[in-house]
């Protein structure tokens, strides 16, 4: 019996691109401030059998915020300098990269994700569109804290200072580029993401969230819809949360709120509130777009801790358990 | 005369036949909008078949149990059984479910002592495991991937189809990584596995598992095993995040000296 190593391709890739690559693919968007509005306000969804907005599909999604924190502190107060231009085809392809960082080879999906088309008719809010100046409210003391910690994780000083990404955690938020997949059985809709393959149930029958005692990567998601918005809101959130390699971490009090707008047949316009007592003065945003997959498109396994060496590449070995 | 009753007895045999194909209360189901049966839910295996899929007696850490196989006997080859018995011996090491945390393969993962969730609408259908977080997207169209130009997965490639209320899920494209328990049960990238879900009634699942492969298994065999219901109020997929927690304990003093 042969004891081949993991040879899913992405998972290859994945290990090939290393820790944080899947939020260096967001381009930061200087459409800061840009009115959300539904690309057709008229247009309306499809329901489900039990009346739901019909959200089911499989969406990559462009931009989200994460580069953009990074933009902004790299290339300037504003980050504006490599704007993504939703309007372009297959803005998830490797080739647009304009920052000099990782390449993702060729096969990797997200550099190359069919996609259903027709292109949205306008730019939409990418990245961090409030504060519109995108400087993050950080309390003072917690920024000092946070640039303490950047300065342990290159090399890594010690297990907490390797971003998540890199040990195959699940990412707490959901901000990854996909593909994802959303089911919707009756008054729930399901996220499942290829991307660590993890599954994010949205309960829509009125349950309250879960004692705080219980703690969760992903939180514990509740919703409900309004018009063709679904409102999810997500706490119980384990201490392990993070944003991107520029915010290494979130608190345990951290309270999100999702906006997933169906824009037209092929297009989601999604918004984040991140609110973090513990770190922030104030809750901030940020923004991105779905946009559904050609047919025939399908979610694959993207199996991320097997057969990695991450860390014993980063650490040594570690001593055998006894 | 005798010719009559041999109708009759056939037309009885046809109706027995008939009952035992969709089983009783299974007319009384809930449905999706497009007449399915509707398997949404959470749901959790109550056996030992994760440490050993054959009958066998209690040890330190290893619940007894009957087994899940039909017949209880497993058809390996000459070669394959004396690996079975190779691997129990160092399942401590050798099962990288237990030991790393690693994806536990089909149909391991079904009855791994965790619930699972089966997310259903009239477009797709999906099965998710609290147990690593494992994902199964059963497609309900398309086909298998050709296994020489696409790469080996560990919880394989689903197609799902009805056989009337039954759910079939056909599954290929498998690696060798994986086993069927911790006793060193084990397979091939060969391996083909064909699951039959049916609704009972609205809390239980009769579940079978048809285990084919040819370089380890003189012959087809297979497993089954009820599969209940969560039916607390609140009952809700939570997270076991096996690979996070087993790093944390190995690399909490890291960096190691080289």
């Amino acid at each position: 019996m042969s004891r081949k190593p993991s040879s899913t391709v992405r998972s290859l890739v994945a290990t090939l691109a290393g820790a944080g690559s899947v939020w260096l693919l967001f381009l930061p968007s200087p459409a800061a401030g840009q009115a959300a509005k539904a690309l057709t306000p008229s247009y309306v969804a499809p329901r489900t059998p039990d009346g739901q907005p019909d959200i089911q599909g499989i969406y990559a999604r462009v931009g989200v915020g994460g580069l953009a924190v990074e933009a902004r502190e790299s290339n300037g107060p504003h980050g504006a300098e490599n704007p993504l231009d939703a309007t372009k085809d297959n803005p998830l392809s490797v080739s647009e990269r304009s920052d000099g960082l990782r390449n993702i080879p060729k096969g990797f999906n997200v550099g190359g994700v069919p996609l259903a088309g027709p292109a949205p008719a306008e730019k939409r809010r990418i990245g961090i569109v409030d504060p519109a100046n995108k400087e993050l409210p950080w309390k003072p003391e917690e920024e000092k804290k946070r640039r303490e910690f950047l300065a342990k994780t290159n090399p890594a000083a010690g297990l907490r200072y390797v971003e998540f990404d890199a040990r195959c955690a699940l990412p707490g938020l959901f901000l990854n580029q996909g593909p994802f997949e959303f089911i919707q059985p009756e008054k729930e809709v399901v996220m499942i993401s290829e991307y660590s393959h993890f599954t994010r149930t949205v309960h829509l029958d009125g349950r309250p969230h879960l004692n705080s005692a219980i703690r969760l990567f992903m939180g514990d998601s509740v919703g409900r819809w309004e018009g063709n918005t679904l409102i999810v809101d997500t706490t119980n959130f384990n201490q392990y949360g993070s944003f991107s390699r520029e915010i290494p971490y979130l608190s345990d009090a951290l309270h999100t709120t999702e906006r997933f707008t169906i824009a037209d047949q092929n297009n989601i316009d999604y918004e984040v509130t991140i609110d973090d007592p513990k770190l922030f003065t104030k809750p901030w945003k940020t923004a991105g777009l779905f946009r559904r997959t050609k047919k025939g498109y399908e979610i694959m396994e993207y199996a991320c801790a097997e057969g990695s060496l991450t860390l014993e590449n980063i650490f040594g070995k570690p001593p055998e358990r006894q | 005369m005798t010719k009559l009753i041999g109708y009759w007895n056939l037309a009885a045999l046809a109706a027995i036949l008939l009952l035992t194909q969709i089983p009783g209360g299974a007319q009384n189901l809930h449905r999706l909008a497009d007449g399915k049966p509707d398997f949404n839910g959470i749901w959790e295996a109550l056996n030992t078949a994760a440490w050993d899929i054959q009958d066998h007696t209690g040890q330190l850490g290893v619940p007894p149990g009957l087994g899940v196989v039909e017949g209880n006997e497993i058809p390996y080859q000459a070669s394959a059984l004396a690996k079975k018995k190779e691997n129990f011996a160092n399942r401590a090491k050798a099962d990288l479910t237990e030991s790393k945390c690693y994806l536990a393969g089909v149909p391991r993962i079904t009855y791994m002592p965790y619930p699972f969730q089966i997310e259903q609408s009239t477009k797709a259908i999906a099965f998710t495991y609290e147990f690593d977080h494992a994902l199964r997207v059963i497609h309900m169209d398309g086909q298998h991937p050709d296994p020489d130009s696409f790469p080996d997965t560990w919880m394989g490639d689903s197609r799902g189809h009805w056989e009337g209320d039954t759910l079939v899920v056909d599954s290929r494209n498998f690696n060798d990584q994986t086993w069927f328990d911790h006793a060193g049960n084990f397979h091939s990238e060969a391996l083909h596995v064909v699951e039959r879900y049916s609704l009972t009634d609205s809390g239980h699942i009769n579940y079978e598992a048809t285990i084919e492969d040819p370089k380890v298994f003189t012959k087809p065999w297979k497993i089954s095993m009820p599969l209940y219901r969560r039916m607390e109020k609140s009952a809700r997929l939570l997270e076991y995040e096996c690979g996070f927690y087993l790093q944390e304990e190995q690399y909490r003093d890291a960096p190691f000296k080289k």
